[in-house]
């Protein structure tokens, strides 16, 4: 929920939270209609079961006040959705269904009872693999061509942890992979870099030279091939990784950098730092 | 091919450590009934919670991930060895219940296990992009490579001067990590099949659990119930639905809370309004609450919020003021742990990696 804010918001926010959570999928109302069940043709250990917290939910989570009240104390914004997560509804839901089949007397009233509850499950949600199923490439479950752009790396580089700067996908899943990889960008920076231009003064805080690199590489902004080398010597970056149909490439070639290899779908390219700097696990056999 | 026979081996290691770890909880006199599947839910906090105890102490002195990791070893083997000693002969008579009970519902277990592995296949087959897969796995990563413990940020491997305590007290990641060093398995392997697969499994020792639980011996009616669970998990997915969670993110701590957590919680509020002065099911709801802080920090929000909406009627509900005690030693453990990082934010405290 990286939209809302409580503040902005108000009492609306509790509503747009759950249409957010929901997105259209109908669960929730199921978990009014089965509570709903419950109260009315429930037994007395199912109401002592299912009641009891469903009123204090309605009270506290569901209620409009509570997240401006507990935004008050804690900042809830991003995160007040999980506390959706309390409703029973993976309990209630297939049990109500389940309790309406077994009271069907008849096999053929069981049939249709089981046919309308799942059609109206169905109605209800989103299809986890709506959009088929994606199998995983190898145990990993990376790319075949990340593994491969890993092993180009290491092969090039004369360091034991070479730094690399990539694009998006793989810049988030190279460490998970392969952990002597050292990364340029962090992943705040680069989602930030997905949605934001860079302004002026930020392109001028030498502090943070990786800017310059995500406004050419993420934004296509005017950086200059001297202020771009300039920043991959500041974040000691040797190695640079991106789609082989990426409008940078010119650029990496007419700046002189060396392409190192073209995978099926990515280009290599290196840079020749002016001072390397040569990165080093910390020793801590001293503090223990 | 080696890759995944060691995390097949993992897989089952992990319920073996779980059974022992949780019998010596949940299995108590001779010829008292037991429950297996509560055993392996009970168990797998019992294990996170010990871990956290050795854990956080060698993380502030720095010690290696090795030290760690052969430490670990040697805790899980006395405990397993002690567990089999104090319990074998009650392992062996349940697997012959087992059995009988196998021979004669056949078509329950048959149709169970086929949904336990139907949903594994899918779940560790599938491929998903995950942003925070990059903090916990390259997390795991990291550790392993640098023979530390949280000093390197996972998003760069660049070096840390403090600890995070937002991931600092949820060591669920580092015992990910012990288990890379102990078994030379990868951390992807380690997070997305062996904990995905293992995760999966005990959510179904739950969903049985609570089935038995609402509907008594009617088996029928029990695997329509576990189906029709299985479907909403499917079926129930948004990018914020704890289902979506447990099918595309199983191996986050997230997951585990959303998932096992709450549901358990519920269902020891149900054995609870059977037996509210049972000091053994409180005993399991505290392991329960305290090993969920070892595993996410979001339990440190969630699980007292659940605590409080399934405890406090009961108060009335059983009319005994005797629950609220054992209530607020159960919310303690997230209490403490959020006051410990609403203070790091404030800046009060920063524990340094120097």
């Amino acid at each position: 929920m990286q939209t809302l804010n409580v503040v902005d918001t108000g009492l609306r926010y509790l509503q747009l939270c759950l249409e957010y959570y929901t997105d259209g999928c109908a669960y929730f109302l199921l978990y009014i209609a089965a509570l709903l069940f419950v109260a009315v043709a429930g037994t007395k250990k199912e109401k002592l079961v299912f009641l009891p917290s469903a009123a204090l939910l309605f009270l506290s989570v569901y209620n409009p006040v509570f997240p401006i009240i507990l935004n008050q104390i804690f900042d809830v914004n991003k995160e007040y959705y999980r506390f959706f997560w309390l409703a029973p509804i993976i309990i209630i839901i297939p049990y109500v269904c389940t309790r309406l089949l077994m009271l069907q007397e008849t096999k053929v009233k069981k049939g249709i009872v089981a046919v309308v509850i799942f059609a109206i499950l169905c109605l209800s949600g989103n299809f986890i693999y709506a959009n088929g199923y994606e199998q995983a490439p190898n145990v990993y479950k990376v790319s075949d061509e990340l593994i491969e752009i890993a092993d180009i790396i290491h092969e090039d580089s004369e360091v034991e942890f070479p730094k690399a700067l990539m694009e998006y996908y793989y810049n988030m899943e190279m460490r998970q992979y392969d952990p002597s990889i050292l990364l340029t960008i962090n992943r705040e920076d680069y989602i930030y870099a997905v949605s934001n231009e860079y302004t002026e003064e930020m392109l001028e805080d030498d502090t943070n030279p990786q800017y310059k690199l995500l406004a050419l590489l993420v934004r296509y902004q005017d950086i200059s091939a001297e202020d771009f080398k300039r920043a991959l010597d500041m974040t000691n970056t040797e190695y640079m990784v991106v789609s082989s149909d990426n409008a940078i490439i010119p650029y990496f070639k007419q700046a002189g950098f060396r392409m190192v290899a073209n995978t099926e779908n990515h280009t290599i390219f290196h840079y020749e730092l002016t001072e390397p700097v040569t990165f080093e696990l910390i020793d801590y056999s001293g503090l223990r | 091919m080696l890759q995944i026979i060691t995390g097949f081996l993992g897989i089952c290691a992990n319920f073996i450590i779980y059974i022992a770890f949780g019998s010596l909880i949940t299995v108590r006199k001779k010829d008292e009934k037991w429950s297996l599947a509560l055993t392996i839910v009970i168990g797998f906090f019992l294990y996170y919670s010990i871990f956290f105890f050795f854990c956080v102490p060698m993380m502030l002195r720095f010690q290696t991930l090795t030290s760690l990791a052969y430490l670990w070893l040697v805790v899980i083997a006395i405990i397993v060895v002690l567990s089999g000693l104090l319990n074998g002969r009650r392992w062996f008579a349940k697997a012959r219940e087992i059995a009988n009970k196998l021979k004669a519902t056949p078509l329950f277990y048959v149709g169970f296990i086929l949904l336990c592995l139907v949903q594994g296949f899918l779940i560790t087959n599938a491929y998903n992009f995950t942003l925070d897969a990059t903090y916990y796995v390259g997390n795991v990563a990291t550790s392993v490579l640098t023979d530390t413990m949280n000093i390197y940020d996972p998003y760069t491997g660049m070096w840390q001067d403090h600890f995070e305590m937002r991931y600092f007290f949820a060591t669920y990641s580092m015992n990910d990590a012990v288990m890379c060093r102990l078994s030379g398995l990868k951390a992807l392997i380690q997070t997305k099949t062996v904990m995905t697969a293992s995760i999966i499994m005990i959510i179904q020792c739950i969903y049985y659990l609570v089935v038995q639980e609402l509907f008594g011996e009617d088996k029928k009616a029990q695997f329509i119930m576990l189906f029709l669970m299985t479907f909403l998990n499917f079926t129930f997915i948004t990018i914020y639905t704890s289902h979506n969670f447990l099918l595309t993110r199983t191996f986050e701590g997230k997951a585990v809370v959303a998932n096992l957590v709450l549901v358990v919680i519920a269902y020891l509020y149900m054995l609870l309004l059977k037996e509210h002065n049972g000091r053994r099911i409180w005993w399991y709801l505290f392991i329960v609450c305290f090993g969920s802080t070892t595993i996410s920090s979001s339990a440190n929000m969630l699980v007292p919020a659940a605590l409080t909406v399934f405890m406090l009627p009961l108060i009335f509900i059983k009319k005994d003021i005797k629950i609220l005690p054992k209530y607020a030693a159960c919310i303690l453990p997230g209490l403490v742990m959020t006051l410990i990082y609403v203070a790091y934010v404030k800046g009060y405290f920063v524990i340094h990696t120097y």
